[in-house]
């Protein structure tokens, strides 16, 4: 913490001084400036003084070289018309020749008689300046020039006269002036923005000045006869002439009304006696142009080093925390180095103990103490072959010690500890010596593993490795039993049995194999089918084979094997064989000769089939006998009957009616044989076919049951006379289901032919039932339907589910009659 | 005096009815067989004004006999006698050309008459054999259609709610419960996408089911 403050101190006094140096360094660069800066000044000044009186004297000479004009001279000596058009035109030469802003020619009394701006509202012409002293200086013979504003204009200018001389005389005829603009001179002068410049007169008025606000001010405040005197000559206009505000200091500083400051310069004007031409430059504009630049370069600088000295100070900061948190880490890793080791050393499950060179107990872990029951208080300072047995401790005394003291090491040594409860503990114990500065053995650190256990668990190895062994011989012995039970089996099962790997070769096979395809075991193990196979047997069994290894499931196939007496069928039960790691290693086989099963499966087949059509014949036998010869007969009775009624009918009424009796009799006896052949088989279904027989039983079903029944029937052309008896079966047993169980209220029996196929459903809306709860016996007549149609090849089924009804189906292919 | 031939191959049966033919008046049995093909034979020679044919014949089958006297003698009416009563037999003997149809069981009652009706040009069937007939003769007319996918049942039901028959009626004609009937009528409308009876009434003229 305190090494963080410091470093914080550090870096604060690392910014001051920084910043400290930035700021004498800016104030030195400050001073040069300025220095710079009045240097600049006084050049400046001189320059614009220059300048000034040049401006200021140019027209000295021009006007001497007008005063030699003849045409001035004969204007002064007499103005005729013709003169003064002469000199006006001379001076409106001069005027524009010049580039002054007027030129004129005043006589010996001062009036003025000719001028350049003779037309212009402020003519001078008639004007008498004999007040001016350039005038009166020319009268008197002297060239003068003279700063003034124009009394008739009203516009600053420097008036240049000089005596226009007449022959042969002293004074003049009169005096020839140019008068140029100030305005004109002052833009002459191109000023910065941080420059100031006036001219002032000897009594201080501001005649000149950058700044118009300054022109016709004083520069100090005017005493009352300066006033007077200025007032008087006219120079400056009629005043007042209000102070400037400029105060002007020692050390050439200035400061004006609104406290900029300046740095100013004068200078005496040649030719304007008195006249004083003032310099200022204002010293913020000298510092801003001086530090501007400064700040601009310095600026990234400044930043560049702030960002140095904070990255520089963060990277100290980060790397004194770093040092500073691994002292710390260090310091804490000792401590819990430390607490570890004592902790260890009691906690450890090991029996350690320290003993000095006499061989007394100095310190003994938790461990010792719990294994050998004994409190740590009972133990320290006791000899150590006190807890050892006899023998231990002589072995102790004599041999282990003073090798010890002489070696400072011993490794494995077998003691066995007495407990406290006289239990025997056998260790090995193995010891360091603790040495002094002085390198003498002071005391042991001693650690005695407990090997009881171990001497224990080795004899239970020993005891366990024999029982093994015996049981492994009663494996052995179990295995070659049943390995002479199962080969047994495999010799004597009437079934084919054989082994192959997964490549198809024949591991092994049993008797019932080689008898059946020759050979001996030997030979054919190793074989794969194809082998010694016809190929034809080869490939169903390979094929079978393929299916195992593919599906990795068990594959029932029958195969077509030929023996001596033509082809058997056999049922082979195919599966693979995994090994321990889940892998098919190979494919087992039984197959068992079902060829007298499946004869006699045939038989029966054929058998039910001809009972069924033999019982169908029977019927119709019966039935058409019934109807026929029977029923012919009652007709022909009742015929006889009714031929007796009609011929009794008047002679003896009696007799014509039990004649009628016996009429009503014959037609019951006729409705009752003609319901029993019906029942048997109806003539209808032979005579006319399985549509027209399914309509009238639909139909007469109706009138029975009061249950809607619908016959549609579809592209049905004639069917072969079993499978008409099939279908019409069905659907008579289906009816009687739904007339008997259903109680439903509709049921549709639908017949198409469509495609080569006959579809027929009976389709009932009745409270259906659980397809899987009953069984086939249960009187439903399902089994029969089945039979009958795989009797002709077809298939019949029957779907429901509680609640939806009951939907028997009767498919079949009829490509046969097609 | 209307001369019938008479075959029968039950010959008790078969006398009977000749005796029962014979003693009515005007109707003379001119010939007896007592099988198809002998029934064509006598038909040939001695050319009946009736030829009454038993549907059930060893030999020739009634129907074939049937339909070769109509083939030879357009003009022969032949009726038909038999055990059946099943209206399919009825049927198919109308089909194959017979004009009248009696069972031998009501034959005391109705042959008679039935030889005259038959002789004289006129069918002679009872209502519901009419019915059958009308219906097949209508399917058979319309071919494949909408009329293929009803029923015998269904049609008898829809020609007559046609008519304007009431349930009741309808239940009445055929035996069956009205119950049963109005099953029939929801699934005609169904059926054939018609809303009411009057759409059915329509539906029955267009396919001629019952004359307009």
């Amino acid at each position: 913490m305190r090494l963080r403050l410091i470093l914080l101190v550090i870096s604060l006094i690392a910014v001051m001084s920084a910043s400290i140096g930035g700021a004498l360094y800016y104030r030195s660069l400050k001073q040069t400036a300025v220095k710079e800066a009045e240097q600049r000044s006084i050049d400046r000044v001189e320059t614009i003084q220059r300048n000034l009186s040049f401006f200021l004297s140019e027209n000295i000479r021009p006007a001497r070289a007008m005063a030699g004009i003849e045409a001035f001279k004969m204007a002064l000596d007499r103005q005729t018309e013709r003169r003064m058009q002469a000199a006006n035109a001379m001076l409106d030469h001069f005027r524009t020749a010049l580039g002054v802003e007027v030129c004129y020619l005043i006589d010996r009394s001062g009036n003025t008689i000719a001028s350049s701006n003779r037309d212009d509202p402020d003519s001078f012409v008639g004007e008498n300046f004999h007040f001016r002293p350039y005038v009166r200086l020319a009268l008197a013979g002297r060239a003068a020039t003279y700063l003034a504003v124009g009394a008739t204009s009203g516009r600053r200018g420097v008036y240049s006269s000089h005596p226009v001389p007449v022959k042969d005389q002293t004074d003049p005829g009169g005096i020839v002036v140019i008068k140029a603009s100030i305005e004109r001179i002052e833009n002459q002068f191109h000023l910065e923005r941080s420059e100031r410049m006036l001219v002032a007169s000897p009594r201080g008025i501001v005649f000149i000045s950058s700044r118009e606000e300054w022109r016709y001010g004083a520069l100090s405040r005017l005493s009352e006869a300066d006033a007077d005197y200025i007032t008087a000559s006219k120079q400056f206009a009629s005043g007042p002439w209000q102070p400037i505000g400029l105060a002007f200091n020692a050390d050439n500083r200035a400061v004006d009304g609104n406290g900029n400051r300046y740095l100013y310069h004068r200078r005496e004007l040649e030719n304007f006696p008195g006249w004083h031409v003032v310099y200022l430059q204002d010293l913020d504009a000298i510092s801003k142009q001086m530090s501007q630049p400064l700040i601009h370069i310095t600026k990234e600088i400044i930043f560049a080093l702030c960002f140095l000295v904070g990255v520089g100070v963060a990277f100290l900061y980060g790397k004194a925390n770093i040092e500073i948190r691994r002292r710390e880490e260090a310091e804490s890793a000792l401590r819990a180095s430390e607490e570890r080791y004592r902790s260890i050393y009691h906690n450890a499950p090991a029996m350690l103990h320290s003993v000095n060179t006499e061989g007394r107990l100095v310190r003994v872990s938790d461990h010792w103490l719990h294994m050998l029951g004994y409190e740590r208080e009972a133990v320290i300072g006791l000899k150590l072959s006190d807890f050892l047995s006899r023998k231990s401790a002589r072995h102790m005394e004599e041999t282990v010690m003073p090798q010890f003291l002489k070696t400072g090491s011993c490794h494995d040594v077998p003691y066995r500890y007495v407990r406290k409860n006289q239990d025997v503990v056998d260790t090995l114990l193995s010891a360091v010596a603790e040495r002094d500065a002085a390198g003498r053995i002071i005391r042991s650190l001693a650690v005695s593993v407990d090997v009881t256990d171990r001497r224990r668990a080795e004899e239970d190895l020993k005891e366990a490795k024999e029982a093994l062994s015996r049981y492994s011989r009663e494996l052995e012995r179990q295995v070659r039993v049943r390995t002479k039970e199962i080969a047994s089996i495999l010799k004597y099962t009437p079934d084919v049995v054989y082994i192959k790997d997964a490549q198809g070769r024949y591991l092994t096979v049993n008797r019932r194999f080689e008898e059946l395809f020759g050979g001996g075991v030997e030979d054919i193990r190793g074989k794969t089918a194809d082998q010694f196979m016809k190929p034809v047997l080869a490939r169903q069994f390979q094929e079978s084979d393929a299916r195992v290894l593919s599906e990795k499931r068990e594959v029932r196939v029958e195969n077509q094997i030929p023996h001596p007496d033509g082809l058997h069928t056999y049922l082979s039960v195919k599966f693979p064989i995994w090994d321990d790691g889940g892998r098919i290693t190979g494919v087992g086989g039984i197959s068992t000769d079902i060829t007298a099963v499946k004869k006699a499966q045939e038989q029966l087949r054929r058998l039910s089939g001809s009972i069924m059509a033999d019982q169908e014949q029977e019927r119709r036998a019966i039935a058409r006998e019934l109807h026929d010869e029977l029923g012919q007969m009652l007709t022909a009775l009742r015929m006889e009957a009714v031929w007796i009624r009609n011929r009794l009918k008047d002679s003896d009424p009696g007799v014509a009616t039990r004649a009628s009796d016996l009429c009503g009799l014959i037609d019951k006896t006729i409705g009752d044989v003609r319901s029993i052949a019906i029942r048997l088989r109806p003539g209808i279904l032979d005579d006319l076919g399985l549509v027209d027989a399914l309509e009238w039983y639909t139909d007469d079903f109706e009138k029975r049951t009061g249950i809607t029944c619908i016959f549609e029937h579809r592209n049905v052309a004639s069917v072969d006379a079993a499978v008409a008896t099939t279908a019409y079966r069905i659907v008579q047993e289906a009816l009687t289901n739904v007339a008997r169980h259903a109680d439903a209220r509709n049921v549709d029996v639908v017949l198409k032919a469509d495609d080569g196929r006959l579809d027929l459903t009976v389709t009932d809306d009745g409270c259906g039932f659980d397809f899987d709860a009953i069984s086939e016996g249960d009187g439903l007549g399902l089994a029969g339907m089945r039979e009958r149609a795989a009797l002709v090849g077809g298939r019949a089924a029957v779907r429901s589910m509680p609640g939806e009804g009951v939907q028997v189906l009767f498919e079949l292919t009829l490509s046969r009659e097609l | 005096m209307i001369n019938v031939l008479l075959a029968d191959d039950h010959h008790i049966v078969r006398a009977g009815l000749s005796r029962m033919v014979s003693e009515a008046d005007g109707i003379e049995v001119v010939a007896e067989a007592a099988d198809g093909m002998e029934a064509l034979q006598k038909v040939r020679k001695s050319h009946p004004d009736v030829a009454i044919i038993d549907i059930s014949m060893p030999g020739m089958d009634g129907l074939e006999v049937v339909a070769r006297i109509r083939a030879e003698f357009p003009g022969l009416p032949v009726l038909i006698l038999t055990m059946h009563e099943e209206e399919q037999y009825v049927v198919r003997a109308i089909e194959a050309g017979a004009m009248g149809y009696v069972t031998k069981q009501s034959a005391p009652e109705q042959l008679v008459e039935a030889i005259r009706k038959v002789h004289s040009g006129a069918r002679y069937l009872t209502e519901e054999v009419s019915e059958m007939l009308a219906l097949r003769v209508a399917r058979g007319v319309v071919g494949k259609s909408l009329l293929d996918s009803l029923s015998t049942r269904e049609l008898q039901v829809l020609r007559r709610l046609a008519k304007g028959h009431t349930n009741r009626e309808i239940a009445g004609a055929y035996n069956i419960s009205i119950k049963t009937v109005d099953t029939y009528r929801f699934r005609l409308l169904k059926k054939l996408n018609l809303r009411n009876n009057a759409e059915l009434s329509r539906f029955a003229i267009q396919n001629h089911l019952i004359e307009p």
